[in-house]
């Protein structure tokens, strides 16, 4: 049995999103032939909340909400899956400037998964830092679909996957209610719990998904004029 | 990673400004401009029967008014370059032409992160704007963007 | 737009329901009139020179102004139903340049019963579907 997960998303805890995660769920329920996705990962920026406990929500909408934490690096945003006690000892998950090599390597020794997001984005993604710098030692995989990328951006993050050889994921990375799911990854296996995400995303089989409509083309003539 | 700034600012009220008069032309010239056709915000003889029983200026008015002039002697600048990254308001009562609007303004928070341009550090500064009344008409979360 | 939505109600309003989509062109003189009513007559809004020197790809348009044209489409959805923009929260992303078409879109996305509002996303999006400018609002109806 497979699982389709959104695997980038921000709730209200994220300060620059206005989305409450029961909202979330209640949009993908009422898109879910559009964006037939299981389950959600809140990846809030620069934070963890070891507390937060979503399974009244996740039974309430028969969906999975897990928990991971979107960092910033000196090569770009990370996602950090897995996250744990001693990781957010061992990280200041606040410090917008985060050695990546280190933050690759020491969250794999301590049982996570780390992977770059939206690496065809100007200065928070490895493409640009890749030019100016050697390229990570031990990426898994990195984001390629992103719901929040501009013109272009995917298709960078595409071509440095086939460069390097990288795996690749899917987010929407949404911060509002109606752009959840847009974006989000296959996995071969089920998945129930983080630690089956993390044990996936290590060693398992996936691919990302796009469930953003087809834009129409640009109409030449200009509807309606506001004047 | 914290940002370097007083902590003493956060929550202190810094600068109370003027009362602004508000004019019917003012309102009538921000219609035009965001091409707004409501006649309760542009017709005295049908806003007379709307709910405020006259006109009233459109809710995004409410940003229109500045947070005062010494309002960088209060509020932190980092690096160069200033923008404005966004507004979030709560509209509380109408702005009437006629009105003489007040503005109270203190630092909320102040952080920072990175993005596409580089990185940021984030001043939010909250404005209450009072009618000659003394009624609340609105709260105004100004979000500044520094680029560093 | 300017569909008449006097039969707007707190019980007639669903989840998913759509604000827009509405397209039209926003002109360099209209961002002009803007900046000149709300005192922001600055370079950067109103001369496509002097902006280019600032590093901007032309003039560009307040956000404030972004703000305001957002705010509408939603004070249109309401309409004369008696219902009232009551917040509304902004993030302007990236900056939006006169003279292109440009998409105002919006969703309800939540209701509460309780204080009778509903919740909408609303977004301004360019050609590329680039959401330019996102945001969210609260609509209070009357009992």
């Amino acid at each position: 049995m497979s699982t389709t997960l959104d695997l980038h998303s921000h709730s209200e805890a994220s300060e620059d999103s206005r989305a409450p995660l029961e909202a979330y769920l209640n949009w993908l329920k009422l898109r879910s032939t559009e964006r037939p996705v299981d389950g959600i990962v809140l990846t809030e920026h620069r934070q963890f909340n070891q507390n937060a406990d979503y399974r009244a929500l996740e039974d309430k909408f028969g969906m999975l909400v897990l928990k991971a934490s979107e960092v910033e690096t000196d090569y770009g945003h990370v996602l950090v899956f897995g996250v744990t006690e001693e990781m957010t000892r061992r990280f200041d998950f606040a410090n917008v400037r985060l050695p990546a090599q280190e933050v690759i390597d020491e969250i794999a020794r301590m049982g996570g998964a780390a992977i770059p997001c939206h690496p065809g984005r100007p200065n928070v993604g490895l493409c640009e830092h890749y030019t100016k710098k050697p390229p990570l030692e031990n990426v898994i995989a990195v984001e390629v679909l992103n719901g929040g990328s501009r013109k272009g951006e995917d298709e960078r993050s595409e071509a440095l996957v086939q460069q390097y050889g990288y795996r690749a994921i899917g987010g929407s990375d949404s911060h509002l209610v109606s752009l959840i799911g847009l974006c989000a990854t296959r996995f071969d296996a089920e998945i129930r719990t983080t630690e089956d995400l993390v044990r996936e995303l290590r060693g398992g089989a996936y691919e990302p998904v796009d469930f953003r409509p087809r834009r129409k083309p640009v109409p030449q003539a200009i509807a309606v004029e506001v004047k | 990673m914290a940002v370097d700034y007083d902590p003493a600012i956060i929550g202190r009220v810094f600068e109370t400004t003027d009362p602004l008069p508000v004019t019917a032309e003012m309102v009538k010239n921000f219609c035009s401009a965001i091409g707004e056709s409501n006649p309760i915000h542009i017709d005295a003889e049908a806003a007379k029967k709307g709910p405020y029983g006259g006109i009233t200026a459109p809710p995004s008015f409410a940003v229109t008014f500045r947070n005062g002039q010494h309002f960088f002697q209060h509020v932190p600048r980092y690096g160069k370059q200033g923008f404005d990254a966004g507004k979030d308001v709560e509209f509380v009562g109408p702005i009437r032409p006629g009105d003489a609007i007040s503005l109270s303004s203190h630092v909320k928070e102040i952080y920072e992160k990175t993005g596409r341009t580089g990185s940021m550090v984030f001043v939010i500064v909250r404005s209450t704007l009072t009618n000659q009344n003394g009624e609340v008409v609105a709260h105004v979360d100004h979000k500044f963007m520094n680029r560093t | 737009m300017a569909e008449n939505k006097s039969d707007l109600t707190f019980e007639s309003v669903k989840i998913g329901d759509p604000l827009g989509p509405s397209e039209f062109h926003l002109s360099k003189d209209q961002v002009r009139a803007y900046a000149r009513t709300t005192g922001m007559w600055v370079p950067r809004f109103t001369d496509d020179e002097a902006a280019r020197k600032e590093g901007l790809p032309g003039m560009i348009t307040p956000g404030n102004m972004s703000l305001a044209i957002l705010s509408k489409l939603v004070t249109d959805w309401i309409g004369a139903s008696g219902a009232q923009l009551t917040r509304m929260g902004t993030t302007y992303r990236q900056p939006v340049l006169p003279d292109h078409a440009i998409t105002l879109q919006g969703f309800v996305t939540d209701k509460n019963e309780s204080n009778h509002t509903a919740e909408m996303d609303i977004w301004l999006e360019n050609e590329d579907g680039e959401r330019l400018v996102i945001g969210t609002a609260t609509v209070h109806f009357p009992r």
